[in-house]
């Protein structure tokens, strides 16, 4: 049972960290170097979910992809209480992580640096690829781990909008809040022990990336 | 060396700031221009409009015959991206990539080109950097880091190197051996080069023209040597650091000299437009005040100008002395002379000497319009 459950948070930790890196990451770039009126309020929106109660969250996304909600209308699915919905529901709430760190990062690289490719016959994207990228290249990893692992530990917002399904949307988070509640405390003890040294091992390769680390 | 029709730089920029409004005309050859002027005066400006990193609000950037930018002028709209300008960027920090080695840096703007990595080290070689092309910038001393990025702007055969404070980083000895290279270099390669400066030395050691810049006007352009012998205006000779400016009246002109009236002190000056009666500016260069000896004839030019003053600084730079000379009107000069100068006198602050203005050195400034 357990092991079921470890694999599927594996897959929507793993989707949904793809997804956070890119988008958090384009929109960082968006906030540290264009300036456009009502930048703040794009900000406050991305920053959002990590103040919201996990609820309010959910109950977002419950209507946003469930039936009515323009997905739905859209898209013509339905994707609420499916793995989807957990990849969904993971992302959203580590997107902010992904999104300060990319901000921060992009901003640490001079842009003068930047103004120098230029001069050297580099398109934008070649500026972004060959300067931008590599000198954030640490900052957006950290940003990335610290996505990872919150989207791993993800429990309120999937709860709401993927349910509780084991085999199916049934992650780590909502097996352990199941098996303490069937008193099954031995895997629960495994499983706990589990994500908190994922957690400790997460925070120590972020201070390891800090770029004033020094052995 | 080079048959090619020699390249020309044709500005005419105009950008709005907040602070002042970046006017200038100019036409640079294959020569090195020098940009002098105080901070804020628009230089640095100057050379992003010609990179395309900054957008003027009007003009015309024209390279060859090859029209860079062009707005609110006659002619089709223009504005080439940076990276197809063809011209090299030296920046003052260098903006070296911290990320990259030397080779890696040099190597950059050749892409995927054929032989990238010959080209790269041989230019590396030719910059003296043969044994650096592994490390990174933050292993580099100021001076090579320096020669990283002019090779890095040359990599690609621009035509046009522009360089910010190149040397505003570096001890004497090392700027002095960098003029030179980049002297050569503008030589072999024909290079169109703009150098930005507001060291005096600089301007004077690698300058083939200078163009004067204060709040984002064109004071004054000419040769090195025209323009320190003769600013044409009160606001050049300040900015170039020239202090001997003072304001004399006109009570007499003929044929033969020019009457100044400073403040009860009588000089002759050389036949020149002078409107008579008025207070006009004035400038003598350091070097036409020479100190006499008590016991030597005085002769032509120098004969007519002669007066006493009073030492009140002394300074021995490497190759000069700088004189500071109070004169019985209150006002002071500067004399500059060779270091060997006037060894036999007894010359010390407080002191009194016989100094005399030479009669060709004082020119009358005009102060409006930049022109004589």
């Amino acid at each position: 049972m357990g092991w079921q459950a470890f694999l599927i948070s594996l897959e929507v930790t793993s989707v949904a960290t793809v997804l956070v890196v890119i988008v958090g990451t384009a929109a960082g770039l968006l906030l540290a170097r264009v300036h456009f009126p009502g930048i703040q309020v794009v900000e406050a929106i991305l920053m959002l979910p990590l103040v919201l109660p996990p609820t309010v969250v959910g109950y977002y996304l419950l209507r946003f992809l469930g039936n009515g909600g323009p997905v739905q209308r859209i898209f013509g699915i339905n994707i609420v209480f499916t793995w989807g919905a957990a990849v969904f529901a993971s992302a959203v709430v580590a997107l902010p992580l992904m999104v300060q760190a990319a901000r921060s990062a992009i901003r640490s690289v001079d842009p003068l640096l930047e103004n120098a490719a230029r001069t050297l016959g580099s398109s934008e994207p070649g500026v972004f690829f060959r300067v931008t990228l590599p000198l954030a290249r640490r900052v957006l990893i950290a940003g990335a781990i610290l996505s990872a692992a919150r989207a791993l530990g993800e429990f309120g917002a999937t709860l709401m909008v993927a349910a509780n399904i084991p085999g199916r949307t049934q992650t780590l988070p909502l097996f352990i809040y199941d098996a303490v509640n069937k008193q099954q405390y031995g895997v629960v003890n495994l499983v706990v022990g589990l994500l908190t040294g994922l957690g400790l091992v997460a925070f120590i390769i972020i201070g390891r990336l800090d770029p004033g680390y020094r052995r | 060396m080079s048959t090619v029709a020699r390249r020309t730089l044709l500005l005419d920029i105009h950008r709005r700031l907040q602070s002042f409004t970046l006017d200038l005309q100019l036409e640079v050859g294959e020569e090195i221009m020098v940009l002098f002027g105080p901070s804020g005066a628009g230089k640095s400006m100057t050379l992003e409009s010609i990179a395309g990193l900054v957008t003027p609000d009007k003009g015309e950037i024209i390279l060859d015959d090859r029209v860079l930018f062009r707005k609110g002028k006659p002619g089709a709209h223009a504005n080439v991206p940076a990276r197809k300008r063809t011209v090299g960027y030296v920046f003052q920090s260098y903006a070296l990539f911290p990320h990259l080695t030397v080779l890696g840096n040099v190597r950059y703007p050749l892409g995927r080109q054929a032989h990238a990595q010959e080209r790269a080290l041989s230019l590396i070689e030719a910059m003296g950097l043969g044994q650096m092309a592994d490390r990174y910038p933050h292993q580099l001393s100021g001076g090579q880091q320096q020669r990283v990025a002019i090779a890095r702007a040359l990599a690609r055969d621009p035509e046009v190197l522009l360089l910010d404070e190149p040397f505003s980083a570096l001890d004497a000895g090392l700027r002095e051996r960098l003029r030179a290279d980049l002297r050569t270099l503008q030589r072999e390669r024909h290079l169109i080069v703009i150098c930005v400066t507001h060291n005096l030395e600089d301007a004077f050691a690698l300058g083939d023209r200078l163009a004067v810049l204060r709040d984002g006007d064109l004071e004054q352009v000419g040769t090195v040597a025209e323009v320190f012998r003769r600013p044409t205006s009160m606001d050049a000779a300040r900015i170039l650091g020239i202090r001997n400016t003072f304001r004399a009246r006109v009570p007499s002109a003929d044929a033969d000299h020019v009457t100044l009236d400073w403040d009860g002190l009588e000089l002759k000056a050389m036949p020149q437009a002078a409107p008579l009666g008025e207070v006009v500016p004035v400038y003598i260069a350091p070097t036409d005040i020479k100190l006499l000896y008590p016991d030597r004839p005085v002769l032509g030019g120098l004969a007519a100008n002669q007066m006493s003053a009073t030492v009140t600084r002394l300074e021995h730079r490497e190759h000069q002395q700088i004189i500071r000379l109070l004169l019985d009107n209150g006002h002071e000069l500067e004399a500059r002379g060779a270091g060997y100068f006037y060894q036999a006198l007894d010359v010390h602050v407080g002191g009194r000497v016989g100094i005399t203005l030479r009669q060709e050195g004082l020119r009358i400034l005009h102060e409006e319009d930049g022109r004589q």
